[in-house]
């Protein structure tokens, strides 16, 4: 029997992904289920004087409508939110981004409900809203909330500091080291701003969840969310109930990536379904999840001084993150992409400042990378242009600074298990960087650029699996992590038939439904494998241990040479003392009867950062390490730059399933080839102008670069899963410098702007040649 | 309002249904027919999730009129594994992990059997024309692109 | 065993929009059921139209299905004056495989591989590319600058529409209300023609373009003749530049005619800002695919009769 981690299993649902049939609660009807339909702020940020429902309450087909002021009647303080509970159900005094759900029309048929919207009327008084980030920040900005509500659940935002009076609603630092005195000795000092726009999660799937009352049951949830957790709890918290009232369940989600994270239609959700005492289901169009959930678009000023001989003496960093008009896990994001903004670097003095801004625009939640790509963004991108400056080759600029295992990170935590060499080797290896590049003559020129990622694994977060077997021998995983596409059921089951040594398509991994999965923080950060996989491994240890108890009597043996095999208990060098599962749960309970029950579970450890210098010496429950290394070719007339070729090496520690870490590596890295190159919400004023895939592109299999290609290198963690480290967001970090550093090597000129549209490509290329496009 | 009654082959069996005119044949096939296979994403015809075929043609249910399904012939994904034989195609996008979440793979899967119909040997540059009115937001593209030549060459081998 | 399960007629249909669907059997009746209700509007393929009724730019009382006209309106053929006949029902997939057009037209086809998509193509017909006005579409540049004519039947009774006088504006042609495209008729290409059509797309691949440029000549000797170029896509509308065609007709063609004439494009049109880009770069993305194009259209096969 093989061993099952390392096994390069097919995801187990295949079947019923190729023929349609998966479950998805996108697919999920009831019955007598009503249809909710949002009413939608048209402006960006004002007082509500007057919202009238009267007439749509009377529209045909129509069951009912709710406003803000019907939801207190069930939920007094209706606001909500994973790290500040300032996001209202409904909009009640005020509006505070265009797009904000004013009311909900219920109805059973969906067309009946869109219909009744038009016939709600409401009166804004406007007021003076603020969209750029660095402009919020200002003293003297208009004001998005005039009250902070800081409240969090969660053991790593227990300390942000809410800052009143400001739309700086998280003033997040780190201080390592003389800064100031460093850049003094520094022989070159660069300085540099960034930005990113704020773009879309748009899983295919849009976000959806259905509600029902529950009658003497408890308030049942089904949410295509990836935090079923944290939904149950911050529901019973809005509702003053016992957890154990609410229940939230998911199937497979259509994609997450971040979008759906935390809460999204829940709360609204519930009220309706509590106020209407009817089965409700919320399912947003696409166009909504642009204006229900955003990645932050970022300012980023970076400054770094530099010895002659090409060594990072000191950097500054300076971070404004658009939170848009709710914070959603934009502290989380503030922080974790904060402290890890300087780098993978060994650099002595270090400065950092990230500040999570409210704006009146769509709020801004993590996406594939807790605002890491942004940061990434930033300093791999000045990287390049301090080697290059320095006419030093860009690779062993980075390998000079490189931050080794044993060197304090910049919050002051150890690196350690973590292959920061080995993968700046392997793209090396992989691009032939040893090798000349020809950059070409004519109107197409050739380029290739690396970026190295280091990422934070998210702390401490607790995971909590049963493991259960059941008379006939099958096992049963109960865990709370959501399968948003990669592959969590599959490794899962691996890791539970590696403990029991059952074959992985055997067991059972069921969907999280918090009536039967215990407690997961969520499907978020790259952390189910690593958290869920050690909970796991907790719980079939004790379930193991209870069929080796079970199995010495019976096999005659003694325990300590007992050991479970293909489904039996075998005695070690006695060929034929064995005994299957089945049969050893029938000499215990009888015959196809009785349940064994293990659990483990998993909290990681922390060391809450100094507030004043975000020093710790635990911050990191892991640390993702990855490389990117791109080749492309730049149409110097048009500026449309064309990527051929993306090279991904991530450190996975140990890949459970080679397959799934791979193509979940290769997957990442494609999303973010979108936000590289094409993808970028437009607001005028506060209005999105590009919601929808018609005018918002995302990647298309003809924009896919010609070769797309995953490195993994394991460098075993010495606490997780047979060696295994998250990897999920591994892919996506470094995937914009590197394609912007090719660029750079193409043309010899810098975008420091994202996207790489052909237009920003082309005024670089033509600022840089001294004609500038005129407009 | 009125209500149309329609009748149309539908996976190779006749059926017949009521409609609304204002509803779209992926809504009408969820509702009437239980088949999810079809889904609506972004509403645009850009995605594809929403494929059917239509005479023998794939359109975007999503923006294709229910009503207009009188008299055709309708396949939807569960229509190719009638009997229970997965198509070499759905056989393909499993043996090449041609998916992740699997939203957009009915879609994928629709598309990929009538470019294999029309070019027996698609090129990855055919393949990737082909299927770029179809999206995958996991990124499975490359895999994706494996599966139709995987299947292509299934498909040689049985005839 | 079924594998539909259980009986079809589970639910309601639902019943909160008003909204008719009839098809009529004629074109008059068409005409008239449109002239008879102005909230009335005809369904070809329906791909734009559901779009438009998505996002609440259109709330139709009544949708006129013209499918049971595709006998009269359909169709792909030779009309007495040699002239390719396209129905206004035919869908661009049918245009796009038809060995007809391919012969003819073969500028058009390779267009046609690059509408929207194949499911699009699979439904949209040419009468609808055409009456929605939409100046991001591939076709028009094309068929204007072959001097195509479209046919429409309205109340008023019929008439010919020169394409160069079809579109008015953004999203605005010279369709009147209850008036319907029926046919287009694409003249013969003089023998010898040579011809491209340039998309470029700035953010997608699988796009609509930000700029279409179509170039037709032939080659009297070793002069340009006969020259006609449309750009489209950039503007609120397409457009024969007859300035700069008038630059090349007659010219021996090399690098600085060509450069001269996509200067003088660049700057005969106003290119909308969008997100395709800003004016200044539509206009030079003008000047540099005008250029392309022309070389493009000097590689490109000559058209041979018969």
């Amino acid at each position: 029997m093989p061993r099952q981690a390392g096994r390069s299993l097919r995801r187990l649902e295949s079947h019923a992904k190729v023929t349609g049939t998966v479950e998805y609660v996108h697919n999920l009807e009831l019955p007598g289920m009503l249809h909710g339909k949002i009413f939608r702020s048209t402006v960006p940020h004002a007082r509500l004087a007057r919202v009238d429902v009267a007439a749509a309450r009377t529209a045909p087909g129509v069951e009912q409508v709710i406003t803000g002021q019907d939801v207190l009647s069930i939920i007094p303080d209706p606001y909500y939110g994973p790290a500040f509970h300032d996001q209202p159900i409904l909009a009640l005094e005020k509006v505070r981004f265009a797009g904000e759900p004013v009311a909900i029309v219920l109805a059973a048929d969906p067309y009946a409900a869109q219909a009744a919207l038009d016939l709600i009327e409401v009166e804004y008084e406007e007021l003076p809203a603020v969209y750029n980030e660095v402009e919020a920040a200002l003293k003297g900005a208009p004001l998005v909330h005039d009250k902070l509500r800081p409240g969090s659940m969660f053991a790593d935002l227990i300390h942000v500091r809410p800052r009143s009076g400001s739309n700086v609603h998280v003033d997040y630092r780190v201080r390592r080291g003389d800064v100031e005195e460093a850049f003094r000795a520094s022989e070159r000092v660069f300085e540099d701003t960034f930005h990113t726009p704020a773009v879309a999660a748009a899983p295919l799937e849009p976000i959806v969840t259905v509600a029902e009352p529950g009658g003497s049951g408890p308030l049942t949830i089904h949410s295509a969310t990836q935090n079923p957790s944290f939904v149950r709890g911050e529901l019973a918290r809005l509702l003053g109930w016992p957890e154990n009232r609410v229940r939230v369940r998911t199937a497979f989600l259509g994609g997450g990536f971040g979008g759906k994270q935390y809460i999204k239609l829940e709360a609204l959700a519930a009220a309706s379904t509590l106020l209407a005492q009817r089965p409700v289901k919320i399912s947003l169009t696409m166009d909504e999840q642009f204006v229900t959930i955003t990645r932050h678009a970022s300012t980023i000023r970076m400054k770094t001084g530099v010895s002659a001989d090409g060594r990072i003496l000191a950097r500054e960093c300076e971070i404004w993150w658009n939170g848009g008009a709710y914070a959603d896990i934009g502290p989380r994001v503030t922080q974790k992409a904060g402290f890890t903004s300087a780098g993978p670097y060994d650099i002595e003095n270090v400065s950092i400042d990230s500040y999570a801004v409210y704006t009146n625009l769509p709020p801004a939640g993590a996406l594939r990378g807790f605002g890491v790509p942004q940061v990434n963004w930033a300093h791999e991108t000045q990287g390049d242009r301090i080697a290059r400056e320095l006419g030093m080759d860009p690779l062993e600029f980075r390998l000079k600074n490189l931050l080794r295992n044993g060197r304090p990170q910049a919050s002051g935590t150890i690196l350690q298990d973590s292959g920061t060499e080995e993968v700046t080797k392997e793209v090396a290896s992989a691009m032939r960087w040893a090798e000349p590049l020809d950059c070409g003559t004519g109107t197409t020129r050739r380029g290739r650029g690396v970026a190295l990622a280091i990422k934070a694994g998210v702390t401490p977060t607790t995971s909590v699996a049963i493991v259960t077997l059941a008379g006939d021998g099958s096992c049963t995983v109960y865990a709370g992590t959501v399968d948003v596409g990669q592959g969590s059921q599959t490794v899962l089951a691996q890791i539970a038939a590696e403990g029991l040594a059952l074959r992985a398509e055997e067991v059972r991994v069921i969907h999280p439904d918090t009536d039967a999965t215990p407690y997961d923080m969520g499907s978020v950060g790259s952390r189910s494998t690593f958290h869920m996989g050690l909970a796991i491994q907790g719980a079939t240890e004790q379930v193991s241990r209870q069929l080796i108890e079970m199995a010495a009597p019976v096999l005659g043996a003694d325990a300590a040479d007992l050991e479970l095999y293909d489904g039996s208990v075998v005695a070690r060098g006695r060929g034929d003392a064995e005994i299957s599962f089945r049969e050893l749960m029938a000499t215990r309970f009888g015959k196809n009867t009785g349940t064994l029950v293990g659990s483990g579970s998993f909290t990681a450890s922390y060391d809450t950062p100094d507030p004043d210098t975000g020093q710790s010496d635990d911050v990191a429950v892991f640390w993702m390490i990855g490389a990117v290394g791109a080749e492309v070719t730049v149409d110097t007339e048009t500026g449309k730059v064309m990527v051929q070729r993306l090279v991904n090496v991530a450190d996975v520690g140990k890949a459970i399933n080679p397959l799934l870490v791979s193509t979940q590596l290769s997957g990442g890295a494609l999303l973010q080839f979108g936000y590289a190159m094409s993808e970028e919400m437009r607001f005028e004023e506060g209005q999105l102008v590009n919601s929808g895939l018609a005018q918002y592109k995302i990647p298309t299999m003809l924009d896919m670069p010609k070769s797309v290609e995953v490195v993994l290198v394991e460098v075993p963690h010495r606490n997780g899963p047979l060696g295994a480290k998250g990897m999920g967001e591994t892919g996506t970090l470094a995937v914009s410098a590197a394609i912007g550093n090719a660029v750079f090597d193409a043309l010899g000129v810098q975008v420091k702007e994202l996207p790489l549209t052909p237009e920003r490509v082309l005024r670089a290329i033509r600022a840089g040649a001294g004609r500038p496009l005129e407009d | 309002m009125e209500q149309l009654r329609i009748r149309f082959l539908l996976n190779g069996e006749e059926v017949e249904a009521g409609v609304a005119p204002v509803e779209n044949l992926v809504q009408a096939l969820r509702r009437c027919f239980h088949l999810y296979g079809g889904r609506e994403s972004c509403g645009q015809g850009i995605c594809g999730t929403c494929t059917v075929i239509v005479n023998g043609r794939a359109v975007s249910g999503c923006l294709y009129l229910a009503v207009l399904a009188e008299g055709t012939e309708v396949v939807t994904v569960e229509g190719l594994s009638a009997g229970g034989r997965l198509h070499p195609v759905q056989e393909a996008f499993i043996s090449c992990s041609a998916f992740q979440c699997g939203f957009c793979t009915p879609g994928m899967i629709l598309m990929s059997t009538q470019l294999l119909e029309e070019n027996p040997d698609p090129t990855d540059q055919q393949i990737r024309h082909y299927l770029s009115g179809n999206l995958c937001r996991c990124g499975a593209y490359p895999e994706i692109l494996q599966a139709v030549k995987t299947a292509a060459q299934a498909l040689a081998s049985q005839k | 065993m079924s594998i539909l399960g259980r009986s079809a007629r589970r639910a309601n249909p639902p019943e909160g929009v008003p909204l008719d669907y009839i098809e009529p059997a004629t074109l008059g009746v068409a005409v008239e059921l449109l002239a008879s209700d102005e909230a009335a509007r005809p369904l070809g393929g329906g791909t734009a139209l559901m779009l438009l009724m998505r996002y609440g730019f259109l709330r139709p009382s009544r949708l006129v299905g013209l499918r049971r006209l595709a006998s009269d309106l359909g169709g792909i053929s030779v009309n007495d004056r040699h002239e390719l006949r396209l129905g206004a029902l035919t869908t661009l997939r049918d245009l796009e495989l038809s060995r007809q057009v391919a012969r003819s037209a073969p500028v058009l086809v390779e267009a046609l591989h690059i509408v929207g998509n194949v499911r699009v193509r699979n439904a949209a017909t040419l009468g609808g590319h055409l009456a929605h006005g939409d100046p991001h579409q591939d076709l028009p540049p094309i068929l204007l600058a072959m001097g195509a004519r479209a046919h429409a039947v309205g109340p008023r009774g019929s008439r010919w529409i020169p394409l160069d006088q079809l579109n008015l504006g953004y999203y605005q042609t010279a369709l009147e209300p209850a008036e319907l495209l029926t046919e287009l008729a694409l003249p013969v290409q003089p023998e010898g023609t040579q011809g491209s059509y340039t998309k470029f797309t700035a953010v997608s691949a699988e796009d609509w373009p930000a700029l279409g440029v179509a170039v037709f000549f032939r080659r009297d000797q070793d002069r340009l003749a006969g020259v006609r170029l449309a750009l489209s896509a950039a503007m609120d509308r397409p457009q024969r530049l007859a300035g700069v065609e008038a630059m090349l007709d007659g010219e021996r063609p090399s690098e600085s005619l060509f450069q001269a004439a996509a200067e003088t494009a660049s700057s005969a049109v106003e290119p909308m800002a969008d997100g395709g880009g800003s004016t200044a770069y539509k206009r030079e993305m003008i000047r540099v695919h005008v250029r392309r194009a022309l070389e493009k259209t000097m590689r490109a096969p000559a058209l041979r009769s018969g």
